[in-house]
């Protein structure tokens, strides 16, 4: 149920924005395939209609007739310290298919994929709210660096970006 | 002192390898540097690069021990929001000492920022231990945001020994 078959990865396919993230709840459209789930590579689209490197890949994973239940989206980073690094922006699985261990198989695919191109981290946050998480990932063998190093996370976006930019 | 800030170069790696030491000694963590000028290079100057650099290279100097061309760097590579969109990670970012109060750390940043615009980036993201005060003021000065803070945002890592544990297959 959670291994997926290796199959060929469109690269170069763009999907040009049409491309919603899963909703809650929905049912994702029909597909006229086998029941093996599929890597997706997602383009972002480009303005001269070149296509790009991807800049995030997305592991789906399917059961029964072809229904996507959850996904985890990564993309490679580099540690100044550690060098080769593997970044997990989203890890969702539907509120109805829970409890399965498709949060994990998911995660232990990003793991896998990590370790294949020579990655030593993977590095994800979490609210610090979601106490059920947080104790789930430290069970996992995780380690939370805000915590024991004190890293924040840091964002300058909008009206600052456009300011730092200026000459 | 006049420098020129440029993109870095595969013959730059031994000077980023030792701003990156000299900057982990600032944070009194200078053993955690495991990386090589080897990986360095194969991670920065292959196909894929994982990373880039910029470099501020001082100008009119002779290059020599003592007197290193390399002043500062700033590292940084793409990473994706999936709601917002692409942004430029801010990796490391330093000024050697001695070259610090001419503006290079100002103007890295101001140069980064801009190669955000144009690349379409909506954000610029970084990470700041926070008992580094003089970083936290630099940067919140400069309008950014600390999610930490404000969202509650938690970065956590698995190191290589917990990932391989955990690309170990389940049991079906």
């Amino acid at each position: 149920m959670v291994e997926r078959a290796e199959t060929d990865r469109p690269t170069g396919k763009a999907d040009t924005g049409n491309q919603q993230r899963p909703q809650t709840g929905g049912p994702a459209p029909d597909r006229a395939r086998d029941g093996e789930p599929e890597d997706q590579v997602l383009v972002a689209p480009s303005n001269d209609g070149k296509i790009e490197e991807p800049f995030y890949n997305t592991y789906f994973h399917s059961s029964f007739s072809y229904l996507e239940v959850g996904y985890a989206l990564y993309f490679y980073s580099y540690s100044s310290w550690a060098g080769r690094a593997i970044y997990m922006e989203d890890l969702y699985v539907m509120p109805e298919f829970r409890g399965k261990g498709i949060g994990k198989a998911l995660m232990s695919k990003v793991a896998q994929l990590g370790l294949a191109a020579g990655c030593n981290q993977l590095n994800f946050t979490v609210l610090d709210w979601n106490k059920s998480s947080r104790d789930f990932y430290m069970s996992q063998g995780c380690c939370d660096v805000t915590t024991s190093m004190g890293y924040h996370c840091m964002r300058c976006e909008g009206e600052a970006l456009q300011h730092l930019a200026q000459p | 002192m006049e420098y020129k800030l440029r993109k870095a170069e595969p013959k730059d790696v031994p000077d980023i390898l030792r701003l990156v030491k000299e900057l982990a000694k600032y944070e009194e963590m200078e053993h955690q540097v495991a990386l090589t000028e080897k990986d360095l290079l194969e991670d920065g100057f292959g196909e894929t690069p994982f990373y880039h650099c910029i470099i501020a290279e001082i100008q009119g100097e002779s290059s020599s021990e003592g007197n290193p061309k390399v002043g500062g760097f700033a590292m940084y590579y793409f990473t994706y929001d999936p709601w917002v969109g692409k942004q430029l990670y801010l990796e490391e970012f330093y000024v050697m000492n001695e070259y610090r109060g001419l503006g290079m750390g100002s103007e890295i940043l101001r140069h980064l920022s801009d190669l955000a615009m144009k690349t379409r980036c909506t954000g610029m993201m970084f990470v700041v231990a926070e008992n580094n005060a003089p970083s936290m003021q630099f940067y919140k000065r400069r309008g950014a945001e600390d999610l930490s803070q404000e969202e509650g945002w938690r970065l956590f890592r698995f190191d290589k020994d917990s990932l391989l544990k955990m690309a170990t297959p389940a049991e079906e």
